[in-house]
């Protein structure tokens, strides 16, 4: 009886759930293979064309429509997410691993770290450039107070997300190491880190999806260089037109191949272990 | 005397002030099983992990083969540790475990493959030493755990509770390929166990600890004789404790007056007890004898003195050429007693009386 009223519902929130993660992507996908130069951001589609794919590439003959002036803001942005990925992580994974002992003063330390992704974006990334600008005369550019931002921004994910792995940590096996005559520092690269690897993975992740398409902190931040998604902000500020959304489909593609690079790697550790379980089974 | 491992005036406090270790002396000589036995929160863990580095000495000293070690690093000192959980590396097989710490120490590979291979044979290991450790059985872990600390040559191996998480029957094999292995080695041993069966089967010696203090310092077989506490005589074995007040003591045979009359023990551990002092008669369930209460008076005295009490027999099983019984006395307390199936047996019944009767000498007074 409950399940026949409840099984509809959910049913219902499903795909509405589905429908609002996937409708604006999917809106978007199919309004970039509008026919162009002539066709605009809207239904309806006059012609299914790869016009919008080709004019991303320069492969059209000009028109009054400029080319998307997104090449080098997109090599920017590139950089820019794998830094502060490497410099989150690693501040990550070593303040969690700070964490593990009680120390005088760690609850304020813990809302210290946290506040830099509670604090309001603009607010950081102005003040971050006011900072520099004012106080250490230091030049604003996307590599110097962006940077910064971001790894203020994506620092507290990944420490959340490897104190989450350390904490179901058994701490036992380092002190296994230990008492077999292996100093702390080789006991982190050969037992600790292997066993946290996966949770570093995803830290990985989070850092570099969460500075790719940062926007607010960038803002102030990045001085004359701009990265990609201000680039793109940037040109939907004339007009907008559909090789923005053939732009998107690629990055999210991007994006998508970026997960599949992270299932892969995750499968092949998780792959590992399984063998050494098979081998077991045919033994 | 050269000693493996010694402990002086040992403490241990928390940051928050709570005492963990009070005053722990001991000396360790080469070769030999200690148990730390007690209660859990007794302070025998913690002990075990000053002694491992992985605590530190609050106060005290604590030196290895005669060298202070309170400052050194875990990985420096000459112990190795099996954990109660084994604690083995499960991104490593069995072979990868066991040669992690040569490895490390970088020991050259042709020895390190003869040391591996030779303990791993020892351990009955070689067959499954490719296989990854996740889902073998807890003995084959708790060998494999034993394989990578030995491996190493400690001079001094500790064990936590290692032999807790087995199921019974496994425990006692282990138990005995524990006790080879030491006996074979020759490397001191210490041992935590909150089981008493675990101790007495094991160890050379025994520390009984309670609230972070040591009790009592024995060979097992002295625990049982010679109780030199209350605690350790409610702890080990099965003992009665009888309190009374000395009313003499003449050649370390101390005479209690108690409410069931006078009663005798002997005072091994040498507290001293002059007349009016409170203290304690403890006998063990095994040294007791039950007497039918038909039997002469002056028989009974002229074998156990005025060491009686009657009782009523509530039950009574014969195993093997064993007595069980459960008798009750007269102030209602019910209490085990055990013995050897004697020249009474068949006028000893549930439901009739007898008396308890002990010599002297196989009981024990102790401070109450």
């Amino acid at each position: 009886m409950e399940s026949n009223v409840l099984k509809p519902i959910l049913a219902v929130y499903v795909a509405l759930f589905v429908l609002f993660l996937y409708g604006p992507f999917i809106v978007l996908g199919i309004l970039s293979f509008q026919q162009g130069p002539e066709g605009g951001p809207q239904f309806p589609i006059i012609e299914w064309s790869t016009y919008w794919y080709r004019h991303l590439f320069g492969m059209v003959p000009p028109s009054r429509i400029a080319p998307l002036p997104v090449g080098e803001a997109l090599i920017r942005s590139l950089i820019l997410a794998f830094m502060t990925m490497v410099t989150a992580t690693v501040l990550g994974v070593m303040a969690a691993q700070a964490f593990r002992r009680r120390f005088r003063g760690a609850g304020v330390v813990f809302y210290l770290i946290v506040l830099g992704m509670m604090v309001p974006g603009v607010l950081t990334g102005l003040g971050t450039s006011l900072l520099a600008n004012n106080v250490l005369d230091i030049e604003r550019h996307w590599y110097t107070t962006a940077f910064v931002a971001h790894v203020v921004y994506t620092f507290p994910f990944a420490f959340l997300v490897m104190l989450a792995i350390l904490n179901r940590f058994d701490s036992s096996v380092e002190e296994a190491s230990w008492s077999l005559g292996v100093s702390p520092i080789r006991t982190f690269r050969k037992v600790t880190f292997p066993l946290i690897f996966p949770g570093v993975l995803s830290a990985m992740l989070f850092a570099f999806t969460l500075s790719f398409d940062e926007f607010p902190r960038t803002l102030f931040a990045s001085g004359r260089d701009q990265t990609l998604p201000l680039a793109i902000y940037g040109t939907f500020s004339v007009e907008i037109h559909p090789n923005i959304f053939a732009f998107g489909v690629m990055t999210t593609l991007f994006s998508f191949a970026l997960l599949a690079v992270y299932g892969i790697l995750m499968g092949l550790s998780v792959r590992r272990a399984k063998k050494m379980a098979m081998q077991e089974e045919i033994a | 005397m050269d000693y493996d491992l010694q402990l002086r005036n040992v403490y241990k406090t928390y940051d928050n002030g709570t005492p963990a270790v009070i005053d722990f002396n001991i000396d360790v000589e080469k070769g030999e099983f200690i148990a730390f036995l007690g209660p859990s929160g007794c302070g025998k863990s913690t002990t075990l992990r000053m002694i491992s580095g992985f605590e530190t000495v609050t106060k005290g000293d604590l030196l290895i083969r005669g060298n202070r070690v309170n400052d050194q690093l875990p990985e420096k000192r000459p112990t190795s540790m099996i954990f109660q959980n084994y604690a083995l590396f499960p991104h490593m097989n069995v072979r990868q475990n066991v040669r992690f710490g040569l490895e490390v120490k970088g020991t050259p590979k042709v020895e390190a493959d003869a040391k591996v291979d030779g303990i791993l044979e020892k351990l009955d290991l070689l067959g499954i030493a490719d296989l990854a450790t996740t889902r073998l059985s807890g003995g084959q872990r708790q060998r494999i755990a034993l394989a990578r600390s030995l491996v190493v040559e400690p001079d001094i191996l500790l064990l936590d509770e290692p032999l807790g998480a087995l199921d019974a029957n496994l425990r006692k094999s282990i138990q005995n390929e524990l006790k080879l292995l030491q006996h074979d080695l020759g490397i001191t041993f210490v041992f935590v166990t909150h089981a008493q069966s675990e101790a007495l089967a094991l160890s050379d010696r025994i520390v009984v600890m309670n609230a972070g203090r040591v009790e009592q310092i024995s060979p097992p077989r002295e625990l049982y004789t010679r109780p030199s506490s209350n605690f350790v005589a409610r702890f080990i074995g099965s003992n009665t404790i009888i309190p009374g007040t000395v009313q003499r003591d003449k050649d370390d045979v101390v005479t209690l007056d108690t409410a069931f009359g006078l009663l005798s023990g002997s005072n091994r551990a040498g507290h001293s007890a002059s007349a009016g002092d409170k203290m304690s008669i403890v006998l063990p369930a095994e040294a007791v004898d039950l007497v039918p209460s038909d039997v002469d008076a002056a028989k009974i005295r002229a074998d156990f003195g005025s060491n009686t009490i009657h009782c009523t027999i509530a039950r009574l099983q014969i195993v093997g050429h064993i007595m069980q019984m459960v008798v009750q006395l007269e102030n209602g307390e019910m209490l085990d007693v055990e013995g050897h199936v004697d020249k009474y047996r068949d006028r000893l019944k549930a439901g009739g009386t007898a008396f308890l009767a002990w010599r002297s000498a196989a009981a024990t007074v102790i401070d109450s």
